[in-house]
Parts: C-alpha cells; sequence; structure tokens
C-alpha cells in the first residue's frame, strides 16, 4: 500500500471544495465547522487560515491537535489529515499567498466582508488517512509539466537578446502550457513598480504599462518574493486600472494622458504571479491569467517557478552585455519623408509625446529625448548602453535599474506608434536611431524650442 | 446496539422551531467526537431529521465514519455543524453522549429529499454535480442512525460572532 503524504494529495489542498476541522478542547468536548483553506506548506506542513478568535482557534491553542477532511475536487477523494500545531505566522511569504487566496475564495462565496486573514496557522502533518468511499480516476494532465518545462528552458537557452527572452517566454507559456493570456514585467529600479515589456494573447500589447508597489498579485508576489495564485478572482487584487477606469467613466477621475493602459483581461478568474529573482532581488514578473476558475493548480506554479528560475539567469547573462571594441560607425540614413516629427519632452516625469499623443516617460522617456536631442545637434545615429548608463542626466540611480529592458520597451512603443522613428539593435551593448523625417523637438516646460 | 438515556432528556431552549426546519432543510452536515486519547475524530453526515422531544437522528454511511462511529459507541460527546450551502448560515449543536439506532425504512425518502436540496445548492454555487454528490456519497446499503438531544447550540455562521452560544 502507497504512504500517504502532503505532496501526494496537494490537489485536495487547493481550496476548491471547503473543509472540515475538528477539535476537542481539555476536557475532552468536540467542536466542528467549516475552514476555507488548507495550504500546503511543504511535504511535511500545511497551514490554516485563521480568521477568527473562535472555539477552534480556542482549542488550537490549548491542545495543539486537529484533525481536517479535505476533498480532491477531481477524484472526489478525502483524506483526513491529523495535525499537530506549531505556530502562527502574520507576515510574510506564506501568509501573503493565503491572504490572496483566502480573499479570492471570500469574493466567490460573497463574504469578502467577513474573511480576513489574520494569521497562517502551521501545523506539523502527523497522519494523512484516506476517507473509504468512491474515487474517480484523475482525468489525464493535458501535458506534461516536467517535459513543458525542459522545452521552454531549451527554447529560452537558444535567445541571444533579452528582448527575444522575453517574447519567448510568453511564447513558451502558450505553447507548452496552453495558457492564452500572459506577460512579463520588469522591476523599474528600485521603485516597487513594475512596467509590461512582454505581453501576448491580448487586443493591446500593453507595452509600457505600469503595475504600482503592492498592486493587484504582480505587486504582492513581487513585494514578498512568492508565487501568488489565485483561483477566485476578486476585487481585493485587481488592478488600480480597472478601477480608474470605472472613476473615469463616472466622471470621479479625468484621463491621465500620460498613461498606457494594463492589457490585462476585463474579468479575470484565475491568475498567477512568480517573481523573477535576478542578481539577487525581483527583477522581473511572470505573470498569467484566465478567464476560467482555478485554472492554474500547484502543477502550473511549480512549473512556472521554473521558467522564472531560468528567465532570471538568462537576464543576468544578457543584461549589460556590452561590445566597447567595436567602433561607433556612422549611419547615413536613408532619405527623409515629407513632413516634420513634432515631439514634446517634459522634463518633470521625462514624458515625450509625439505631436498630442502620449509615448514614453520616466527613464527610457529620458534615454529617447537623450537620444534626439543628440541626433538633432550633430547627427549621431549610433549609441552605446554603457554611454546611457552612465549619463547622470537620465537619473539612471540604481544599480538595479535595467536599461537594456527600457530600451527593449522603448523600441516596443516606437515600432507601436510611430513609423518614422525607431531604434535598431546594431550588436551588442549598440543601438541605432533611425529617424525618417525632419525633427522639431520642444520642451515646453522650460519654454525653449530645441528645433 | 443503543448507548441509552440520550432520548429520555428534555431537549435544549435553544433548539427553536426555526432551527429544527433549517436542520431539515438540505444542510452539510459535519461530525466530530473524541477519541480515547481526547483528540477530535471528524465525519461527514447526510442530513438530518428531528423527532418528536427535539431528537436529533443523524444518518451516517458507515464505511466512511468508523472512528466517528466507534467514539459515539464509547459514549463520548458528539458535536454537529449543520451549515446552509447557499448562504453560509450555520449553527453547531452539542451533547454530552448519543445514540446508534439502525436505520429506518422511512429514513431513505427523507435523506433522499435532504441530499436532493444539498447537492442543488452546491451547484448554484459553482461546483460540478459530481461534486456535489461526492461531498457525501450515501451508501443506502450502510447507513445508521445517530439520535442525540442538543444540550447546546452555537452560530456558526462566518463571521465575528461565530462561535456565540443560543441560549434560547
Amino acid at each position: 500500500m502507497t504512504m500517504l503524504c502532503v505532496d501526494s494529495i496537494r490537489p485536495a489542498l487547493e481550496g476548491a471544495i471547503a473543509s472540515l476541522i475538528a477539535t476537542t478542547d481539555t476536557d475532552g468536548i468536540p467542536n466542528v465547522s467549516m475552514i476555507s483553506q488548507v495550504h500546503y506548506v511543504d511535504p511535511e506542513r500545511v497551514a490554516l487560515s485563521y480568521q477568527f478568535f473562535n472555539k477552534t482557534r480556542a482549542n488550537l491553542l490549548a491542545t495543539r491537535r486537529a484533525i481536517v477532511q479535505v476533498m480532491d475536487p477531481d477524484t472526489l477523494a478525502q483524506y483526513r489529515l491529523s495535525l499537530h500545531y506549531e505556530e502562527t505566522r502574520t507576515d510574510g511569504p506564506l501568509f501573503e499567498s493565503m491572504k490572496a487566496k483566502l480573499s479570492g475564495i471570500a469574493s466567490h462565496h460573497g463574504v469578502s466582508d467577513v474573511f480576513r486573514l489574520l494569521g497562517s496557522d502551521v501545523f506539523r502533518v502527523e497522519a494523512i488517512e484516506a476517507v473509504p468511499g468512491p474515487v474517480r480516476q484523475r482525468p489525464a494532465p493535458p501535458r506534461a509539466m516536467v517535459a513543458a518545462a525542459r522545452r521552454s528552458f531549451e527554447a529560452m537557452s537558444a535567445c541571444a537578446e533579452l528582448d527575444e527572452l522575453f517574447d519567448c517566454v510568453t511564447l513558451c507559456m502558450e505553447r507548452e502550457f496552453g495558457i492564452r493570456w500572459s506577460m512579463v514585467l520588469v522591476a523599474e529600479g528600485d521603485t516597487g513598480r513594475f512596467y509590461t515589456v512582454s505581453s501576448r494573447g491580448y487586443p493591446t500589447s500593453g507595452v509600457g504599462a505600469e503595475v504600482g508597489a503592492g498592486e493587484g498579485v504582480i505587486g504582492v508576489a513581487a513585494a514578498f518574493d512568492t508565487p501568488i495564485r489565485i483561483g477566485h478572482m476578486t476585487r481585493d487584487y485587481r488592478y488600480g486600472e480597472t478601477v480608474r477606469d470605472a472613476a473615469r467613466e463616472t466622471g470621479v477621475l479625468a484621463a491621465d494622458p500620460r498613461r498606457i493602459p494594463f492589457p490585462g483581461l476585463g474579468a479575470p478568474r484565475s491568475q498567477v504571479a512568480i517573481p523573477v529573482r535576478s542578481e539577487g532581488h525581483v527583477a522581473a514578473v511572470l505573470f498569467a491569467e484566465d478567464d476560467t476558475i482555478l485554472r492554474f493548480g500547484y502543477g502550473e506554479e511549480d512549473a512556472l517557478v521554473l521558467i522564472a528560475t531560468h528567465l532570471g539567469l538568462l537576464m543576468a547573462k544578457l543584461t549589460g552585455a556590452e561590445d566597447d571594441t567595436a567602433e561607433v560607425t556612422p549611419f547615413a540614413g536613408g532619405p527623409e519623408a515629407a513632413g516634420r516629427l513634432e515631439l514634446r519632452y517634459f522634463a518633470f516625469d521625462q514624458s515625450v509625446f509625439l505631436g498630442n499623443e502620449y509615448l514614453i516617460k520616466g527613464v527610457a522617456g529620458a534615454i529617447l529625448w537623450r537620444l534626439l536631442t543628440e541626433h538633432h545637434a550633430t547627427g549621431r545615429t549610433e549609441f552605446t548602453t554603457r554611454e546611457l548608463r552612465i549619463d547622470p542626466a537620465l537619473r539612471v540611480v540604481s544599480h538595479s535599474e535595467n536599461i537594456d529592458a527600457r530600451l527593449i520597451l522603448l523600441r516596443k512603443r516606437l515600432e507601436e506608434r510611430c513609423t518614422c522613428l525607431r531604434i535598431e539593435r546594431v550588436g551588442r551593448g549598440r543601438i541605432r536611431l533611425v529617424v525618417a523625417r525632419g525633427l522639431d523637438l520642444q520642451e515646453p516646460g522650460d519654454g525653449k524650442s530645441v528645433a | 446496539m443503543s448507548a441509552g438515556g440520550t432520548r429520555g432528556r428534555p431537549p435544549s431552549a435553544a433548539v427553536s422551531s426555526e432551527l429544527v426546519a433549517f436542520v431539515q432543510s438540505g444542510c452539510g452536515v459535519g461530525l466530530a467526537s473524541a477519541a480515547t486519547d481526547g483528540t477530535a475524530v471528524v465525519g461527514v453526515g447526510l442530513g438530518c431529521r428531528v423527532r418528536p422531544g427535539g431528537v436529533f437522528r443523524i444518518l451516517v454511511v458507515r464505511a466512511p465514519n468508523s472512528a466517528f462511529l466507534d467514539a459515539v459507541r464509547r459514549g463520548a460527546p458528539v458535536a454537529v455543524t449543520f451549515t446552509a450551502t447557499r448562504n453560509h448560515e450555520s449553527y453547531q449543536v452539542k451533547a454530552d453522549r448519543a445514540e446508534l439506532c439502525d436505520a429506518a425504512s422511512d429514513d431513505q425518502p427523507e435523506i433522499d429529499r435532504q441530499q436532493l436540496l444539498f447537492r442543488d445548492g452546491m451547484v448554484e454555487i459553482g461546483y460540478s454535480p459530481a461534486q456535489a454528490e461526492g461531498y457525501a456519497p450515501c451508501d443506502p446499503n450502510d447507513l445508521v442512525a445517530v439520535e442525540f438531544v442538543p444540550a447546546r447550540v452555537f452560530t456558526q455562521t462566518p463571521g465575528p460572532g461565530a462561535g456565540a452560544e443560543v441560549t434560547r
């Protein structure tokens, strides 16, 4: 007979079906209630959600023992876990992961106002018993996760450039894991904010769209450096974008012209965000969502963590790879088209407008303006990422600022918004500015016109 | 088969007519008692009938609930939680002891009715019919009744007031 372990019953710990918990007090008087979450911690531990101080909790603290009954939503197999209480965690990755999942469960059941996580009660699992009863055969998984991860690794390792790598990740998520909607977001220095550098499945790319610090599953995953997965989507983890859209529609907020709309689904029902660590910090976040409930399970989470780990290593390898030995060669450029490109720069937020249309802001905006003004003044077309990295005017104050990712964002925005202006890679750490029209550069904030 | 004595007690004043109706409305039924070492045992019931005199009669499938039934047989105290699927309204009743009784021929139609309501409620809140049926699988050939008169009643509906005793 196969010994049951916590790993072997993980599908029953998804919170898909409410569980039962029974305890006794010191006099042996039993108590039984429903519990929202029995959360997988490690091969020997689970955590239960502590939401109220009630009889169950009083019994747990007094006797340190409980028994829970959980059910696998696919096979309908039920298990009883004999538990020994170890500790309560009120912050950190486990707490945040459970808080996000509980919020989704509460929202799904219409009890968001009363379901708030106060702590994660961690228990050692002393025994697991299979409850006698009908058990269905588990549906065949649509794919072998390890094989899918292996193929993704191979495809990612073949990428020679960072932008190619980001697009490869979202491609692999669809091709190898059947994930229709996904994004890669890169850290905006040490601000806690993230901006989109690659997306797949959405009507608009949303490249450049930002997620605020701690906002939604992406912000929480990054802030606590832990995967966050929600199977029943909840307002609590929606992006400010959705809230702001509603506010704008009702006239509460004026439209923000310096905003790239977040490309996410309007009504997602499952989301997962995986932090990508590179060179000692969370450098990016891998994000996926779906319009069905419980789309991402433990298997998908494990596989995406592997993908994110590999992505972090490859980002470190491809970021900042510069070839200073090659000489900058002048580029004659093609014939200029008729008409002029009117570009305006606002120094206070480093934003660049093409005519009246917002193009880019922040470090990427400052880089673009530097390239444009120098090209306008000297005719220069080729630049190195190294000179951009050390230019004090660009306000690249953080060592974790990823100039290469900013250039990817800038290149993709120009491709989407402007046919007369583009940036090309011409070698390791070298870019070329291609301008197809005459430039009319203005800095309204300073009351001056460059040309 | 009787563990004796439970049905002769007066029902708790907290067992109102509303509670009697609630527990027979197709709730999820969670069971608990205590093992010989004092630790809890847990089980799942199919439904509840309330007999004259305020006797609660919980129908239970033997095989998956053997530990709970062993505890009842030994005279251990019992706790039973009834939870409405649609709105999570919940009550817990407790008794010092319970009796094991054979299932009767008239139990089955009533349990079928309650199970149908329970499964409809589960499906209504998003579970598949198979999941709803699998939560408390019924084996008509392996049924037993657990009877007791509740001594105490507690509200169990999720929220800050959960666990408060109902006194009347």
